[in-house]
């Protein structure tokens, strides 16, 4: 047995290997030395080196305005200096604030909850007019300088790219309709937790805007989206009124394809957001306490086709579990769907609309 | 030949897909540009005309690149997260081209 013949302290360095096989294998050697001795001493080793600030270390990439990733120039690491380049520390310096929340407000290491490296890309295409997760990294565009501007510049924006990896990782809601519409929710509530963790407000205090750094000055225009109010986060001449509805009697029936934004998920998440911030408001206080608590649980008891409604039902329920049956929290969970048009706590035999 | 590249989704999707799509010519172009776009066109159809939709991440943008040459035409699809490198220097070629 392997745990017999390796020194604690090689063990120790073995945690700090780049190989994840490697460190995996000394974790699962400590895991079993500590339970089968019980030695006070290794559980500490082990709760030390999980806790060091190796865990989620940032890697920043330069793509020069191109598109293929591979070829992006690497910048900036997590022990290094400020750079010259703003665009990477602004997104060094978001996914940084971002770990930080994860870790402090929900005991999550990094977004696959096991210390996974946070990569960073940014000047991605030319005038691109985008922010994206795409399964490994988050990749940041300069926008075009006429209706965006660089993309790092919002938190909320690295926070909810970060988010989509976590959600991956938890729920791995699929990315159409109602499920991926919960997605893109999900992603918004970390980015505006994230954003109010980050200033210090409360739900009363907060915005509750997404983006509202990413237009030029030019733009008449708050943000991308309103979770506060679905639907006027804009209403101009350059690309028309905000599309989002924030209740289901205005839910968006769009196509599963490219231009129907697969069945409407940057759309339809205004119901699930406006279900958030009644939450967080009517509770009261931080976001990111009961409210937070109780989504973030209720995400990692979701799944790839968990619904509007079915999201809401864990709500109510984890809400019970953790504040008790009939809380001030649960009423308030039971209420904020209510007031978009999604019915929780009812007995089925009463019937649901 | 003319060129067309349209773009959806993303993070900004409602405001995005309402921004008119690029377009390039190559009689309105430089020659070598020209024959730069025409070898990569020929590259992407050569590889089976981009890829599909991945279904992974999130806010991924996709690209639909409609070619019109001498009465014929071809439609080229791509997305953020599944492009290859031939794809890529195609986008970035049309995007470098048309501002
Ligand atoms: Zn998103």
């Amino acid at each position: 047995m392997i745990s017999c013949i390796t020194p604690p302290f090689i063990l120790d360095r073995l945690l700090d290997s780049d190989n994840e096989a490697i460190r995996q294998a000394a974790l699962a050697t400590l895991l079993t030395t500590a339970r089968l001795r019980g030695q006070r001493e290794v559980r500490g080793l082990i709760s030390g080196a999980l806790a060091t600030a190796a865990d989620g270390r940032r890697s920043i990439f330069d793509c020069e305005n191109g598109t293929f990733l591979p070829f992006a120039t690497f910048v900036r690491a997590e022990d290094d200096e400020p750079v010259a380049d703003r665009s990477a520390n602004q997104a060094f310096d978001g996914l940084g604030v971002t770990r930080s929340f994860y870790r402090d407000v929900f005991g999550r290491n990094s977004i696959d909850g096991r210390g996974m490296r946070l990569q960073g890309f940014v000047h991605r295409g030319r005038r691109y007019n985008n922010a994206f997760w795409d399964g490994q990294q988050m990749v940041f565009g300069d926008g075009d300088g006429e209706v965006f501007a660089d993309f790092t510049g919002s938190l909320d924006v690295i926070a909810h790219e970060l988010g989509h990896g976590v959600t991956e990782h938890t729920a791995k809601l699929e990315y159409r309709f109602q499920p991926g519409a919960l997605n893109e929710s999900l992603s918004d509530v970390a980015g505006s937790m994230v954003k109010q963790w980050h200033l210090g407000q409360t739900a009363d205090q907060a915005d509750w805007l997404i983006g509202a750094d990413i237009f030029t000055p030019s733009i008449d225009a708050d943000a991308l989206r309103s979770m506060k109010a679905p639907g006027k986060a804009f209403n101009n001449k350059l690309f028309g009124q905000d599309p989002q509805p924030d209740h289901m009697e205005r839910y968006v029936e769009l196509p599963d394809t490219d231009e129907g934004d697969n069945g409407g998920v940057h759309v339809n998440s205004g119901i699930p957001n406006k279900a958030f911030y009644l939450v967080a408001t009517i509770i009261g206080g931080n976001s990111w306490e009961a409210p937070g608590v109780i989504w973030y649980e209720s995400m990692r008891a979701s799944a790839e086709t968990t619904d509007f409604q079915a999201f809401a039902d864990t709500t109510f329920s984890k809400a019970g579990e953790l504040y008790g049956a009939g809380s001030s929290q649960q009423q308030a969970v039971q209420t904020a769907w209510d007031e978009v048009g999604i019915r929780v706590g009812v007995s089925p035999t009463l019937g649901r609309r | 030949m003319r060129v067309s590249l349209a773009t959806h989704g993303g993070l900004a999707a409602p405001i995005t897909s309402r921004r008119p799509p690029r377009i390039l010519d190559t009689e309105r172009m430089p020659p070598a540009a020209a024959g730069q776009l025409r070898r990569l066109v020929a590259a992407v159809l050569a590889e089976g005309g981009g890829t599909r939709r991945s279904g992974r991440g999130g806010d991924a943008m996709t690209y639909t690149i409609t070619v019109d040459d001498d009465g014929r035409s071809a439609t080229i699809t791509g997305s953020d997260t599944t492009m290859s490198a031939a794809f890529g220097a195609l986008l970035s070629l049309i995007e470098r081209q048309t501002g």
